[in-house]
């Protein structure tokens, strides 16, 4: 778990006044496990069609999302600073024609996942390969009628190259409960695994397995998350999803990410 | 833009909308490699010779029309040109949030080809109807909006937009005009001037233009000639002309076959309202047609048949 990363997705949040940090700090782990070791992109690779793509679905989480863009390199720490602010590029939810490694803007759910099926396909319509094309979806979104379409869609055409992972915060088991989400994407003809999205651990064995082994169909990895995990008051599915803390809950948080380093 | 000597090319034009898209295809398949054609289950069988053709280059994907939209955003972004074929009131009004946020908001160009606007579908019913397409495109930025009234402009108004960076939406029509423009007319000219008269502007939008000639041509028994200005893209549009010759008719009446809110009358009258003295008259779809029937029956109940638009606008001249 990492509270430096945290740490600065609650300081932009707060410096703003927008943001969802229950659901950044779910995926913080992941995003930045992608980033550093399954990516391996820097920000002039973006300029090439051929290279491997990461999309991220639940838009909602931006603030984790810009916080990894910066510790990569795609953005600057000044821009970070400007999350939320007038004429920035970086707000509540990502745009693709503003941000560098951005590659579809998402918010409203159920948009990026098909955009990510459309990437895989067009590598392979290329006859690429040797690239992949990840995509973080959230389990609340899989509520969406798109999701299910796109998985049908990607597993029709045989999109291998083509990897999904679900942030199973349980978001979906408070408002509509998915129940054996890996039944369902196997039965839509896919290569399911789980891993625990909060351990560097967890996720290396995962990514290390599908590297070394051959799938004929498109990938999903179910990653187990905590919703707010990191800060005790935070955690689960309370009045903090989309709350702003003030000085004595800002201070509060970061206290106790610095209990956890 | 394709180059002159391909446009210029001598073309047998189909007789219908349809099939001229799937030949159109074709022939653009030939010299552009980016052309991805993708279907929801519908021409699959007239576009099995660009599928064999371009092995890799068409998909039927299924019926998923939403994800289908947006799965090409992701084609877009890889360079490719992908063309996005079904029913108007599904690739419109039920992939709209998709169209909107995938590719007008990112800026993505896509090539929206639709069959069965308003009610060409007339037997099926009223799902399968769709009069407020354009409309909702309309407010988008970096979108063009066609209407071809027959198989020739479709194939010019295709080759000359199709790798444009924006959005194209063409609606295609199954009762198509038989009026046979000049093709540096369909290019240059936009409103086309069909023909000219002294006492009332007649604006007519895509197919309905048959009906036009029909009611010109009568109305010259009661001596009322007419400026007949013809509209096959809705958006980017100049009016300009209709404001010149609405100027000196003092009259006008606008003819399309769709909704009447954010059509061609409202940016008429955008450009004319300042003209003193001003009468005009809007002949369109106004409410929904729930009836079953030839495409000739609903024209008939829309109010939109070549004798009830004769008849509203006689009424609307006083002329008896």
């Amino acid at each position: 778990m990492n509270s430096d990363l945290r740490k600065k997705i609650v300081t932009i949040i707060k410096n703003s006044g927008e943001g969802h940090i229950p659901s950044s700090f779910s995926i913080i782990d992941i995003l930045d496990y992608i980033y550093g070791n399954v990516l391996r992109q820097k920000k002039k690779d973006l300029k090439k069609i051929d290279r491997n793509y990461f999309v991220l679905s639940k838009g909602h989480a931006a603030a984790a999302f810009f916080v990894v863009l910066s510790k990569y390199g795609f953005i600057t720490n000044k821009e970070l600073m400007t999350y939320g602010k007038k004429y920035s590029n970086l707000g509540g939810h990502p745009d693709m024609t503003k941000v560098p490694g951005v590659e579809a803007s998402t918010g409203s759910l159920g948009h990026g996942f098909p955009t990510s099926v459309g990437i895989a396909m067009g590598l392979k319509i290329r006859g690429n390969n040797n690239n992949n094309v990840y995509c973080l979806v959230g389990d609340g979104e899989c509520h969406e009628g798109t999701i299910w379409e796109s998985a049908n869609i990607a597993a029709n055409n045989k999109l291998n190259n083509l990897i999904v992972i679900v942030d199973r915060n349980k978001s979906a088991q408070q408002l509509m409960p998915i129940e054996n989400m890996e039944k369902k994407w196997n039965a839509f003809g896919w290569k399911t695994f789980i891993c625990n999205g909060h351990s560097k651990k967890s996720l290396d064995q995962t990514f290390k397995k599908i590297k070394k082994n051959f799938y004929k169909s498109p990938i999903c990895i179910i990653a187990n998350t905590i919703k707010g995990k990191g800060v005790s008051f935070i955690e689960g599915h309370g009045p903090w999803h989309h709350k702003i803390p003030n000085d004595v809950e800002f201070d509060t948080i970061l206290k106790e990410l610095n209990d956890k380093k | 833009m394709i180059k002159n000597s391909f446009i210029h090319k001598k073309q047998n034009f189909e007789t219908g909308l349809r099939k001229q898209f799937a030949s159109t295809m074709i022939e653009v398949g030939k010299i552009d490699k980016r052309l991805i054609v993708i279907v929801a289950d519908i021409s699959h069988g007239i576009l099995q010779p660009f599928n064999k053709m371009f092995p890799g280059r068409y998909y039927n994907i299924g019926i998923c029309e939403p994800s289908i939209v947006n799965m090409c955003a992701g084609l877009s972004k890889m360079g490719f040109i992908p063309v996005v074929h079904t029913i108007t009131p599904f690739l419109i009004e039920r992939s709209l949030e998709q169209i909107k946020l995938d590719f007008s908001y990112q800026k993505l160009p896509l090539n929206l080809i639709s069959v069965g606007g308003t009610y060409d579908y007339s037997k099926l019913g009223c799902s399968h109807h769709s009069y407020s397409d354009l409309a909702s495109l309309k407010h988008f930025e970096n979108i063009n909006l066609f209407v071809p009234g027959s198989s020739k402009e479709l194939h010019y108004q295709f080759i000359n937009n199709y790798n444009r960076s924006q959005i194209n939406y063409f609606r295609l029509t199954e009762f198509p005009h038989n009026y046979n423009f000049q093709y540096t007319k369909l290019i240059k000219e936009q409103p086309i001037q069909v023909e000219k008269g002294k006492n009332l502007t007649i604006c007519v939008l895509g197919n309905k233009l048959q009906n036009c000639l029909e009611l010109t041509s009568k109305l010259k028994k009661y001596k009322v000639t007419s400026d007949l200005f013809y509209i096959n893209k809705l958006k980017p549009i100049n009016l300009k002309k209709i404001k010149d010759s609405v100027n000196n008719t003092k009259k006008l009446i606008v003819i399309e076959e769709i909704s009447p809110y954010g059509g061609l009358y409202e940016d008429c009258l955008k450009i004319i309202h300042s003209i003193n003295n001003l009468d005009t008259l809007h002949i369109s779809v106004n409410t929904f047609i729930r009836d079953y029937g030839s495409y000739n029956d609903l024209t008939e109940i829309s109010g939109l048949s070549s004798k009830k638009i004769l008849k509203k606008v006689l009424k609307f001249l006083n002329v008896n």
